[in-house]
């Protein structure tokens, strides 16, 4: 299985949350579609901090080469 | 003299007198008409009784042998010069001695200026109906071009407008210079050579530029022939031809039309010291606008979290409201909101009372706040 992308990841959290806030969710289905909505979450900041990671990296490298 | 041919071992041939003869008998039948071209190799001598000169058609170049008496060609004062377009009245005829077809001019009109924007405007329509000119098939620029072509006349403040509006905008800009004829019936072809020599060489967009100049001087950048050579070539033409009020058809055909030469070489190469401050804003705007993408995209996640957070309780407090409203109407339902109202239940022993019992009868009466005894009167 690939792992879905940042944004994928990012629009069904979306829909969960626009899902829940119109409420016409089956009680027995609100706590599965939170569980999925934390793990979305979970997801996308952990592939944030990935990306911002690597811009910190970048940003250390260009100003070591400015120095040289 | 008879056109006749003699047997020959059972066939007829004629002797080529006899042929020749023939065929200018039969072409004396042919109506006189009026034929437009281009007259070129106009040959006149005050020795010769005649003046020849060839017609050509400007759009593929087919020619006519033209023959005129001298006395009728210089009666008309006309002072004819290679590439003018005439229109010439005659009628066709054979030079037998030599077998040469020709035509014999009994009157020549020069072709006026009505004439010639009529022409250019038939041309005109025509290639535009064949899409030559539709906005659509205009080529961008190369945002740098690694090499230059520039067709312009020899010595030409052109030539120099165009290559100081380059160098001055792009200093590295390298360019290559295709001299050529720009006025006269030669430049039309010379130019298309010019072009295809450039695009040979390896230029990626090519700069046709010539000063302003007569109606005349700029008919050959109106020339179909050269028309389509521009809108072939392989690579984008900026042309900058005569005048802002000019408008000769290569301008038409051509990917960008420069109103002067300096604007054609200012349109073809970026500025550079423009480039460089882009590069610079693009490099300290590179990191700085990742940061802020990846920020946008953080504040959205964790707004959805809220977001996502609050929600179940939402869902849930909506559902439990919908539920004790639900009751409460049950409830309204139940005979004891009657009683509270004031109403009272009476009974004879198990029996509900819906009329009246006979007296004496012990009855049992149930109102909101608990229950007594009674007795019918």
């Amino acid at each position: 299985m690939t792992e879905s992308s940042f944004d994928e990841n990012q629009a069904e959290l979306e829909r969960i949350v626009e899902r829940l806030e119109r409420g016409d969710v089956e009680l027995e289905e609100l706590t599965r579609l939170w569980e999925r909505g934390e793990e979305l979450y979970r997801r996308c900041a952990a592939q944030l901090d990935a990306v911002r990671g690597k811009i910190e990296e970048l940003a250390r490298r260009v100003a070591d080469d400015d120095q040289q | 003299m008879k056109v006749e041919a003699t047997e020959v071992d059972g066939r007829k041939v004629f002797s080529v007198r006899a042929f020749n003869h023939g065929i200018a008998l039969w072409l004396e039948r042919l109506p006189t008409v009026w034929v437009e071209g281009e007259v070129t190799e106009l040959r006149r001598q005050d020795r010769w009784a005649s003046v020849f000169f060839t017609l050509k058609d400007p759009e593929d170049g087919s020619c006519l042998a033209v023959q005129m008496s001298r006395g009728q060609f210089d009666g008309l004062r006309l002072g004819l010069a290679d590439g003018e377009r005439v229109h010439v009245y005659g009628r066709p005829e054979l030079y037998e001695q030599r077998g040469d077809f020709r035509l014999r001019a009994l009157t020549i009109e020069r072709f006026g200026l009505g004439a010639h924007l009529a022409s250019l405007e038939r041309l005109k329509q025509k290639l535009a109906a064949e899409g030559l000119f539709a906005a659509e098939r205009k080529r961008p620029l190369p945002r740098i071009p690694r090499l230059v072509g520039l067709v312009t006349g020899n010595d030409a403040a052109a030539k120099r407008d165009v290559l100081t509006a380059i160098t001055t905008r792009f200093p590295p800009a390298h360019v290559l210079v295709a001299e050529t004829y720009v006025q006269g019936p030669r430049a039309a072809p010379a130019i298309g050579a010019a072009l295809s020599d450039l695009c040979g060489r390896g230029v990626d967009v090519i700069v046709l530029a010539r000063g302003g100049g007569s109606f005349e001087d700029l008919l050959p950048f109106s020339d179909e022939r050269l028309v389509r050579a521009v809108a072939a070539c392989p690579v984008p033409v900026v042309s900058a031809v005569g005048h802002e009020q000019d408008t000769p058809l290569v301008d038409l055909a051509a990917d960008v039309r420069a109103s002067t030469p300096s604007v054609a070489g200012r349109i073809v190469v970026p500025d550079l010291a423009e480039l460089r401050a882009w590069l610079d804003r693009a490099h300290t705007g590179l990191e700085r606008n990742a940061r802020r993408i990846c920020d946008r995209h953080a504040e959205r996640l964790v707004t959805n979290r809220e977001r996502l957070a609050r929600a179940p309780h939402l869902v849930f407090e909506r559902r439990t409201n919908r539920l004790s409203g639900t009751h409460g109407r049950l409830q309204a339902l139940s005979p004891r909101a009657t009683l509270e109202r004031g109403y009272a239940i009476v009974r004879a022993g198990e029996q509900l009372v819906r009329e009246p019992p006979p007296a004496g009868t012990a009855l049992a009466v149930e109102v909101a706040a608990g229950e007594f005894g009674a007795r019918v009167e």
